[in-house]
């Protein structure tokens, strides 16, 4: 709550209450609620459709907010937001298509639970987590959005960097089996990253003189090629396609594991406070708080050898983070005015056309509609689940159809998904070749996870270095107490995993 | 003939009418205009370019027998978007975005895109350049700045990129003021540099009015328009503080050259009451900018002075040397014997002996080869001495050093392991792969309609699939189900094909 001037503790409470009663009165009408559905529906087919991220979301869905009042405007695009978070872990169980950047860490555990026949448990695991996230995340940014805006605003390059180098160390809980060919496949997408203008001089490195790859490799097509193709391909190889029916069974007779979910609470509620902290940070965002969080999950779990191999804390981690930073990304957006991402930057020029400005100013002059928005992301989060439990039903029908007639379609639908993101047909080149490797790389047992990592971390990590030498030098990074800390927590994040395995040794 | 069978003739027969809806059209000349007219951008969607076109979209509904849809191609700082409108058809239905920045892009990109490509057929929007710095700094007139600067200590302006826009307006102010102690940092993006400039980390952001619209602790010092902004009647403009400086961006609309007059006219006419619309100057209000219509001749004139002047500067600030030094051997030569080398290192590993090499090694091999042409390929970067940052060649450097030694080691403790036997069927991936290229390449000439279901035919036979009625329901139901989702629901265009244009 941002106070305002005549602030006293009982004017303040006195004045949320009453801020919160406009708020409602804003979004208890009917073209808003009309809004929060049709954007609940809307966001979940986005983010279930891969290729469709968030962001393009939001900003195809801004037009049809011009016609609309400022309230009712900001609420779908704020559901379509939330709803395309959670909809992007369907595929990425379903199919292993992570349908959403922040749905990749959900396929480590979601689509191994499916493929043991148990994806209704995964998809209801994820749905629950995005349901507490989202919720988690709301109650945050009501109650503290003015502290978080501090701390998003304290971010200099050396903070930046120091995150960057702790998601790196995540890769040791990624690694798998052999933590080498873990390492080996980040530096590939470390290097990969590299390719495209460099992050100070107007001049493109490694394109080789290719028009479409001055400016990189774009992202989302490279992490459909390495999550659908590669899993296809591999599964073809392994003949899976001609197994008899019985053989990839789907047990649909499953019942909603409530015992197993209950038990799941802590590692939600960690979670989503992760997801919503790391959201609120402008530009590091969700897709990195669902790998800290997933990783975090790992490192507390009573079970860490059930990760990556169907844990169902492991889907629930990144999930309630993936959700919770949907309120975190609002913080900025809202108190400063500063999209934290591609989304909130759509968002942000929504704001503008219905003549509102975002920041400190907002809160005081129009809070019914602050309030209202924070009242229907709330609403948003409830009727999200309901639809979810229609849609689970849905989607395990399609999960148990013959893979021979499943992979065709999949194969399909990468293509489209990756061809509109720039109406580029080169794009879909880079997810034929990123499917090509990361089937390579699979039949050598190397895990593509950690390639998808460096793509993400690669570019933060070497722009907020060079930035932080032009400004100042290497001590920076170790003086400045936000730095500092977080990459003490790399240190620790990095050995944490092999000193927990000597710890139990010696203990036994 | 059971339910299946009944549904699968039911999706032929919609799919049939689908393409003759589709194609219909085709070969018939309708008067202009007669279908949907595309505003091209070279953002993503959220910038203030993709917002003008959106807002000229929604208001061109009034003035329009058509509706006008806005697409995004972001990429290389709009190449990308002025490639892909020089490729459509010269028939008026595709109109690109232009901003002021595409001058920089075309002399620093070296593109084969000409200026003389397009004809600038309207100028919206000016966009006032702005210098604005922390309250805290108590910068608050020109004045300030100079003495801040001549204090000695190096003064520091921000803002989003390196031969942007917003750089060529830092060194056209420092040249106005006669300030030389000063630095400029690329921040990147524009919400980090208004971040930073929050934050109080350097002197001077350069920006636009709009930045610091509902932020509190900044303040405009000046802005380098004519007058003073409506919405802003408190800040001075750099005439009024004696220095003669007027730099704007500005936001219009261009055609491909080729376009028949016909179209052009009726398309000014329309951007025209668009621009008079009471709707377009609240608009502009609200966004902090002046509107400015400009018609073909005005805005042609005005381009050709500001190429000139561009040039002037990006030369100054050192911007059109060339960084990469040629290769004496094709890229494509040297990856090739890098390779080769490769090949031979894992042979002498394993003692000359091919069936020997484990696939890992080959991986690895293969990962090291891609790592040292990209080593080979930084030692062509040069960058001039005068440039004080890091070098680029550093970071990929590293990340190559770390991926060899590494394959290295895995190079080393994969010998004489044991091969597992698994079941495998490379042909069948293979097979697939070939069907997906020719899948992307047949689509570029007979449109994703027809090409779709012919692809998911052909992908579930290979994969032994031989359901009819599902095989029909399923290939044929996807085209009707991505038409329904991506061009009714979305308003995303799917390729009808080079044939049919």
């Amino acid at each position: 709550m941002i106070c305002r001037k005549d602030g006293g503790l009982y004017n303040r409470s006195m004045g949320a209450l009453n801020d919160f009663w406009l708020g409602l009165q804003e979004f208890g009408q009917f073209l808003p609620i009309l809004m929060m559905i049709t954007g609940v529906v809307i966001g979940i087919m986005v983010g279930v459709l891969p290729g469709l991220s968030p962001s393009i979301g939001v900003a195809l869905m801004l037009p049809v907010t011009f016609g609309l009042d400022a309230i009712s405007a900001l609420v779908l695009l704020v559901s379509v937001y939330l709803a395309s978070n959670y909809g992007g872990s369907i595929t990425a169980i379903a199919i292993n298509t992570p349908g959403t950047p922040g749905a990749v860490a959900t396929t480590f555990d979601g689509y191994e639970l499916t493929k043991k026949g148990k994806p209704l448990y995964a998809l209801m695991t994820s749905l629950t987590a995005s349901t507490v996230g989202g919720l988690v995340g709301t109650i945050i940014l009501i109650l503290f959005s003015v502290p978080l805006a501090k701390i998003a605003l304290s971010f200099e390059s050396y903070e930046y960097f120091a995150l960057g180098v702790f998601g790196l160390t995540i890769i040791s809980s990624l690694a798998g089996k052999s933590p080498l060919k873990g390492f080996i496949a980040s530096g590939i997408g470390l290097l990969l990253v590299t390719i495209g203008f460099d992050t100070q001089l107007p001049f493109s490195r490694f394109s080789m003189g290719i028009p479409q790859l001055a400016e990189g490799v774009e992202f989302i097509p490279a992490l459909i090629g390495l999550f659908a193709l590669a899993e296809i391909f591999y599964r073809i190889e392994k003949g899976d396609h001609i197994q008899p029916k019985e053989a990839a069974r789907v047990d649909l007779s499953q019942t909603i594991p409530v015992k197993q979910l209950v038990k799941l609470k802590n590692v939600m509620l960690r979670s989503s406070v992760i997801g919503t902290l790391v959201g609120c940070i402008p530009g590091a965002g969700g897709t990195i708080a669902t790998f800290i969080a997933y990783d975090s999950a790992k490192n507390a779990s009573k079970h860490p050898g059930e990760f990556g191999k169907g844990s169902l804390e492991g889907v629930a981690a990144p999930e309630a983070a993936n959700n919770g930073s949907v309120g975190g990304a609002l913080v900025p957006l809202l108190t400063l005015g500063i999209p934290g991402s591609a989304s909130t930057a759509v968002l942000l020029g929504a704001l503008m056309i219905h003549k509102l400005n975002p920041g400190p100013e907002l809160f005081s002059k129009e809070p019914g509609l602050v309030y209202g928005v924070f009242i229907s992301l709330f609403f948003a989060n409830i009727f999200m689940f309901f639809v979810g439990l229609l849609g689970n039903k849905l989607w395990i029908k399609i999960i148990a159809a013959p893979k021979s007639l499943l992979y065709p379609l999949i194969l399909a639908l990468s293509f489209i998904g990756s061809y509109f993101i720039q109406n580029s047909v080169f794009d879909v080149g880079v997810c034929i070749a990123f499917g090509i490797m990361g089937w390579l790389l699979k039949r050598g047992d190397f895990p593509t996870a950690p390639v998808v990592l460096g793509l993400i971390l690669g570019k933060m990590i070497e722009e907020n270095l060079r930035l932080s030498l032009v400004k100042g030098d290497w001590t920076d990074f170790f003086t400045r107490p936000g730095s500092l800390i977080i990459i003490a927590l790399a240190v620790v994040s990095l050995f944490l995993p092999y000193l927990k395995k000597k710890l139990i040794k010696i203990a036994k | 003939m059971s339910t299946k069978h009944y549904i699968a003739g039911l999706v032929i027969i919609l799919y049939l009418g689908l393409l003759g809806y589709l194609y219909s059209g085709i070969g018939r000349e309708a008067a202009y205009p007669s279908k949907p007219i595309t505003i091209v951008v070279h953002s993503k969607p959220g910038s203030a370019i993709d917002f003008m076109a959106r807002k000229t979209a929604a208001i061109a509904k009034k003035y329009s027998k058509v509706p006008f849809v806005v697409e995004n191609c972001p990429g290389t700082q709009g190449v990308v978007a002025m490639q892909h409108v020089i490729d459509s058809k010269a028939d008026g239905y595709t109109m690109l975005g232009v901003t002021k920045s595409f001058l920089s892009t075309l002399i620093v990109n070296k593109s084969k895109v000409n200026l003389d490509d397009f004809r600038f057929i309207a100028n919206m929007i000016s966009d006032p350049e702005a210098i604005i710095a922390s309250r805290k700094r108590n910068l608050l007139t020109l004045k300030d700045v100079i003495k801040d600067a001549n204090s000695g200590k190096t003064q520091v302006w921000i803002g989003p990129g390196t031969g942007s826009r917003d750089h060529l307006m830092a060194l056209t102010t420092w040249k106005t003021l006669g300030i030389d102690n000063v630095k400029w940092i690329d921040y990147k993006s524009g919400p980090q540099s208004v971040l930073a400039i929050m934050r109080n980390e350097a002197a001077i952001y350069v920006g636009n009015p709009a930045d610091i619209k509902g932020k509190t602790g900044l303040n405009i010092i000046a802005i380098a328009s004519k007058q003073r902004l409506p919405a802003l009647p408190d800040v001075a403009t750099f005439k009024e503080q004696g220095y003669n400086l007027d730099e704007s961006m500005w936001r219009g609309f261009a055609l491909k050259r080729g376009v028949p007059d016909e179209a052009v006219k009726y398309l000014t006419s329309v951007l025209q009451k668009v621009v008079n619309d009471k709707d377009w100057k609240l608009y502009c209000n609200e966004t902090y900018v002046f509107s400015n219509f400009e018609d073909e001749a005005q805005f042609t004139r005005r381009i050709h002075r500001e190429v000139k002047n561009t040039k002037h500067y990006l030369n100054k600030a050192g911007l059109l040397v060339e960084y990469v030094k040629k290769s004496r051997l094709p890229l494509s030569i040297v990856f090739l014997i890098i390779t080769a080398g490769m090949f031979l290192l894992l042979l002498a590993i394993n003692r000359f002996r091919i069936r020997f090499v484990e696939y890992s090694q080959w991986v690895a091999g293969g990962i090291m080869s891609v790592a040292l042409f990209f080593f080979y390929q930084t030692t062509l970067f040069q960058i001039p001495d005068e440039i004080n940052i890091t070098s680029p060649a550093l970071i990929p450097e590293l990340w190559i050093v770390v991926l060899v030694v590494l394959c290295l080691m895995l190079i080393f403790t994969e010998m004489n392991k044991p091969e597992t036997e698994q079941v495998s069927d490379i042909k069948t991936v293979w097979i697939v792969i070939a069907l997906l290229f020719a899948y992307l390449v047949f689509m570029q000439w007979a449109g994703y309609y027809l090409t779709t279901p012919l692809f998911i035919l052909a992908a579930m036979y290979v994969l032994k699939y031989r359901k009819t009625a599902f095989m029909i329901t399923g290939s044929f139901g996807f085209v009707l189900f991505s038409y329904l989702v991506f061009n009714l629901l979305l308003h995303i265009d799917l390729p009808q094909g080079w044939w049919f244009i």
